[in-house]
């Protein structure tokens, strides 16, 4: 079914779930529904939009303004890789390259995850070359946001403004609807809720981190990529308070900043591991989920309104250029944030900008004399064995300082 | 048949100006260097010398100045360093010998290379900005990023006059504005439109020059390799742009060209095969790995490195010195656009080629360190091979860092790459008689 | 009396030398496998000699010798050389006429290639950046477990519920099957595991070059029957296999030898006698 008109197909879709095995379980039970949801490398739930007749709008790390895709009435999904073998597309790429754009394309070669639009942005290297080999292999279109890395010019809010709305203009060609100022501002509500619901899960984590494992956090974040995100809030809204009622003890752990995941994830069973050891106070796992770090007015002009956001109001990731925001001063300011014990300071193999920000956050640590522990992953590895060693040895030796 | 005797000057003419003028630059880096002053670090895909000559600013290309200890077969010590202090052995080759570089306080083999004044950028490649984040934590050096936006989607090239490209030159033409006050700061003069104009009209005529001396090489036997003589001028293209210098050697190279065209003289070697260079040099073995290919009568006749490492000047773009900030800012759009168009969807332009410079086949050379030209080879390969079927090659190694540079792996590869085209040609021999 | 002209090919690799001297027909009439070892130039003309012992011919009858593998240029009597990738490729198509996809499993490498009907080379491309999914990578599995090379197909085809192995460096293999043999797994489980990820690091590096009917498998890893099941698994395709396909670079280069031997062309280098 083709949505064609626009408040119509909008509103039923609006109205579409597609994760219904949470609900009405004990809290433990949906948590575990929702990990196995993140974990499952079929990204069933995007099936099921589609099978109910709705689209479906790539976009690859880190930021994209996705009220413009929702607005439309399609299905924002985020490709973040997967926890997957890269068979098909490993042949496009070749060697020296990390694992997410391997396994990303996968999902598109394989049909894992049909769409009708990807959108990436060059915020790599190696990414500013995904929408090309997307586009030689689909038959749909793969396009580039240029999202300023000059924020600091006065020009920049609008040309982002320009540029939103040629994404605009595209979201409504290859959805088939037309969208007003209202139904662009009615999105920002929804995600203004999203945001606000996921900050409160993150206070969660910085003031009562026993109350909340790793893993379960990073299962709630990671599933606003793929489901709608009215279901999002109605998920949050409902776990969140019986979170904050569970009567669990804190432990004796150090408490750590995870740096390092703002493009390519750590396994699941990293994550895991990391929230065995310590407690995960602050993190940039799937920071682009939670960029814009205020509400977004809906007053004026919507597109505006969004580019002033993401130029004005958001957070940091190696993959953003700003005078104003040194990287390793918004680091200091994270840990500070989350009165965190150390740093885990990460990078995904072969991730340039990761491994670039890793040597200034090194660096900095260490004139202020704050511990870290720097490692590499990749998103298919599965033994942890050493790496569980080195990271107990760690906090140990911090914990019995 | 030429012979060596009876050469006349003109040949080779820009090879031997062409090394003068490029050591003549880092002599006067050197300098600068000695001094105390500080020049202005640019990058290749838009340097915007135009407005740093503008100002007088000594300008170094860290880029240049890194593919030069690799050249000079000195780069692993530089990387090293760089790897003692935290950069990883996955990290950019340049970056890191620009790192030794500073950490050894501008020592390099061509030169005392003088401290960053000025950073100018653009997102053509985000290294560049990741680098000059180095520079701006280690001296407080200010930066300027230039965002230019490139092609949203293969094909779809927006033009002047159209909503979206205008959209987008506004923009360029506020940051050349901003960065025009920020040089008035750093130098502490006025912007001066005449000069500005003069050297608009320098770089016009080498724009123009670059572009005729490629077309040249369509010519057979093809007048220069564009892998090693190629390099050269691409050194004086990008450090000269917009001097007196500069576009007088570019008319002088011109005149070379047209001189060897319509005399027949080509490169040195008997040309058998004409290939098309995808990629960055293999600067640690560089002449060696020429010569793997001119051992068997394979000759460059192009390359993809000589678009995008000239800034996309290449096309030729001219500036309208009556509008020249706004003709600028639409110069610089289109060139660095086209600069990532020939990294990231260069098939359709390899196509055109291969018929216009008859092409026996096309030699991909993806590398370790910059995945913004290596990423979409190999994708790029498989579709240029289904579409078009030109022969080709794909052998990885890297511009700098000898360490993944397998001497023995790439000749067995290019070898087994010529056994394949010499046996095409006796099938079709055959197929001919038969 | 009717004189029958011989061509040889020698394929010194990285750890055996093969070598293949056929007659007119192509058809091979006497072979040698020995280890590569330390001396190269020696491996080669030993190889060589106990070719031509096998075919019962004299030196002076072989017209032309072409040299190919790794160590090609330190075949000091050779003729000429030509790299083992154009060997594999005619050997194969000669043998298997209708193969349009060559797998060489060697002991360093893996190379994937695609052939013409005419056993042109079309595309190529190999792992050379490490040794996964090569012979070397078996080999540190074996020395893992301590059982002889040999035996590692026939215990992997026992298996009955097959580990995944996730590592693909060599150095790593050994570490990572010592934790599984910690776990308590079986060995023949822990070792199919080795072969599937082997075969599919393979198929990567197939499709690279496209994968097309027939496929045929070469190199000193044919001998191994895992290696083989594991292969077809994977590509859900049967594989041309035969007892020469690991004498196929030897083949191949002796095939390019046949050529030079028909067209007439005088050898380059004449007269280079083996000293034995």
């Amino acid at each position: 079914m083709t949505p064609t008109t626009m408040t119509p197909a909008a509103t039923t879709l609006a109205a579409t779930r597609v994760f219904p095995e949470w609900r009405d379980k004990p809290l433990d039970d949906a948590l575990g529904e929702c990990r196995d949801m993140v974990e499952s490398a079929e990204f069933e739930t995007v099936q099921r939009w589609r099978d109910q007749g709705g689209k479906v709008a790539g976009h690859f790390q880190v930021y994209f303004p996705e009220e413009i895709i929702h607005a439309t009435g399609m299905l924002p999904f985020k490709v973040r890789g997967a926890p997957l073998e890269p068979t098909r597309s490993d042949s496009h790429f070749g060697s020296y390259l990390c694992s997410i754009l391997k396994t990303s394309l996968e999902l598109a070669l394989t049909n894992t995850v049909e769409m009708e639009m990807f959108v990436s942005h060059p915020i790599c290297d190696a990414a500013r070359n995904l929408a090309a080999i997307w586009g030689r292999n689909t038959d749909y279109p793969a396009q580039i946001l240029y999202l300023p890395q000059n924020p600091n010019s006065a020009g920049s809010v609008d040309y982002l403004t320009h540029e939103y709305d040629r994404v605009k203009r595209l979201a409504e060609e290859v959805s088939g609807v037309t969208i007003t100022d209202d139904d662009l501002r009615a999105s920002i509500v929804v995600f203004n809720e999203n945001r606000r619901l996921l900050r409160e899960l993150y206070d969660i984590k910085r003031t009562t981190p026993w109350l909340v494992a790793a893993e379960d956090a990073y299962a709630l974040v990671a599933l606003a990529g793929m489901i709608p995100r009215e279901e999002h809030n109605e998920l949050l809204a409902t776990l969140l308070p019986q979170i904050k009622e569970r009567s669990l003890k804190k432990e004796d752990r150090i408490r750590v900043v995870f740096e390092g995941g703002f493009c390519e994830q750590p396994p699941f069973d990293l994550i895991r591991m990391l929230g065995r050891t310590c407690y995960v106070v602050d993190d940039d796992l799937l920071i682009g989920l939670r960029y814009i770090t205020e509400d977004v007015p809906i007053e004026g002009d919507p597109l505006r309104q969004l580019a002033e956001s993401y130029i004005d109001r958001s957070s940091y990731s190696p993959v953003q250029h700003d005078l104003r925001k040194p990287k390793e001063d918004m680091l200091k300011a994270r840990i500070a944030g989350a009165q965190a014990d150390a740093a885990i300071l990460a990078a995904a193999k072969m991730c340039e900008p990761g491994l670039e920000e890793q040597v200034t956050y090194t660096h900095t640590l260490d004139e202020d004399e704050f511990a870290y522990f720097v490692s590499e992953f990749e998103e298919t590895m599965s033994s942890f064995d050493q790496l569980e060693l080195q990271l107990e040895t760690f906090a140990e030796n911090l914990l019995f300082a | 048949m030429t012979t060596l005797t009876d050469t006349p000057e003109i040949v080779g003419r820009g090879n031997r100006e062409g090394a003068d003028l490029f050591r003549d630059w880092f002599t006067d880096l050197n300098e600068t260097a000695k001094s105390g002053n500080t020049a202005a670090y640019v990058f290749v895909m838009g340097s915007i010398n135009e407005i740093l000559k503008t100002f007088d600013f000594p300008v170094t290309f860290p880029e240049i100045n890194s593919l030069q200890t690799a050249v000079r077969r000195v780069a692993h010590e530089y990387l090293e360093e760089a790897e003692d202090y935290g950069y990883s052995p996955d990290i950019c080759g340049y970056v890191k010998a620009d790192v030794g570089t500073q950490l050894r306080g501008g020592e390099h083999p061509m030169a005392q290379i003088p401290k960053p004044g000025l950073t100018v950028l653009t997102n053509a490649c985000n290294t560049y900005i990741k680098w000059a984040e180095i520079w701006e934590r280690m001296y407080g050096t200010p930066m300027f990023t230039i965002d230019i936006p490139g092609t949203r989607q293969e094909g779809l090239i927006t033009l002047p006059g159209e909503h979206d490209f205008e959209g987008d030159r506004t923009y360029v033409e506020t940051q050349l504005k901003e960065l025009i006050t920020l040089c008035e700061e750093v130098s502490g003069t006025k912007f001066d439109i005449d000069k500005f104009r003069e050297v608009l009209g320098y770089a016009n005529t080498m724009s123009a020059s670059w572009e005729r001396i490629l077309d040249l090489n369509a010519a057979r036997p093809s007048l220069f390799n564009a892998l090693t003589d190629g390099t050269i001028y691409l050194g004086v293209a990008n450090g000269l742009r917009g001097t007196r210098e500069g576009a007088e050697y570019f008319e002088r190279l011109v005149e070379e060209m047209e001189y060897k065209a319509a005399n027949g003289i080509g490169q040195a070697i008997e040309e058998r095969y004409r290939l098309v260079f995808v990629g960055v040099p293999c600067y640690p073995i560089f002449r060696r790995f020429n010569e793997l290919f001119t051992d068997w009568g394979g000759t460059f006749v192009n390359s993809t490195y000589l678009w995008f490492a000239s800034g996309g000047t290449n096309r030729g773009f001219q500036y309208d010195l009556d509008n020249p900030l706004t003709s600028l800012a639409e110069g610089i759009l289109i060139n660095v656009r086209d600069a990532m168009d020939s990294m990231f969807h260069q098939n359709r332009a390899i196509a055109d080629m291969a018929e216009n410079f008859d092409i026996d086949g096309i030699i991909y050379h993806p590398i370790k360190s910059c995945r913004t030209v290596s990423t979409g080879l190999a994708d790029g390969r498989k579709h240029m091979t289904e579409q078009f079927g030109i022969p080709s090659l794909f052998i990885e190694s890297d511009m700098m860092d000898r360490r993944v540079v397998s001497e023995a792996q790439m000749k067995n590869r290019i070898d087994a790459f010529f056994e394949g085209l010499a046996s095409r040609e006796r099938q079709a021999l055959a197929g001919q008689k038969g | 009396m009717i004189t029958l002209a011989y061509a040889a090919g020698v394929d010194v690799g990285s750890t055996q030398t093969k070598a293949v001297i056929i007659n007119e027909g192509g058809e091979i009439v006497g072979r040698a496998l020995l280890d590569t070892g330390a001396n190269v130039i020696q491996a080669a003309e030993n190889a060589y000699i106990v070719a031509r012992d096998e075919a019962g011919i004299d030196e002076r009858e072989v017209e032309y010798v072409v040299g190919t593998g790794y160590g090609r240029y330190r075949v000091t009597f050779g003729n000429t050389q030509v790299t083992e990738i154009s060997c594999h490729g005619r050997g194969a198509v000669h043998l298997f006429p209708n193969t349009r996809t060559v797998v060489d499993m060697g002991g360093q490498d893996t190379k994937a290639i695609s052939v013409a009907a005419n056993g042109e080379i079309t595309d190529f491309c190999m792992n050379d950046k490490c040794a996964a999914g090569t012979g070397r990578f078996l080999g540190a599995a074996a020395a893992a477990l301590d059982i002889p090379l040999d035996d590692l197909g026939p215990v992997s085809l026992t298996s009955t519920k097959p580990i995944k192995i996730s590592t693909t460096c060599t150095v790593f293999a050994e570490s990572e099957v010592l934790a599984w043999i910690g776990k308590g797994k079986k060995i023949e489980d822990i070792l199919w595991g080795v072969h599937t990820s082997i075969a599919a690091r393979s198929a990567g590096l197939m499709r690279r070059v496209g994968i097309e009917d027939e496929i045929t498998f070469t190199g000193g890893v044919t001998r191994n029957k895992g290696m083989v099941k594991a292969l077809e698994e994977r590509l859900e395709k049967p594989l041309n296999i035969s007892e020469d396909c690991h004498f196929m670079g030897a083949l191949g280069a002796a095939l390019f030898a046949l050529d030079e031997v028909k067209t007439g062309r005088t050898p380059v280098k004449t007269g280079a006698g083996v000293k034995s």
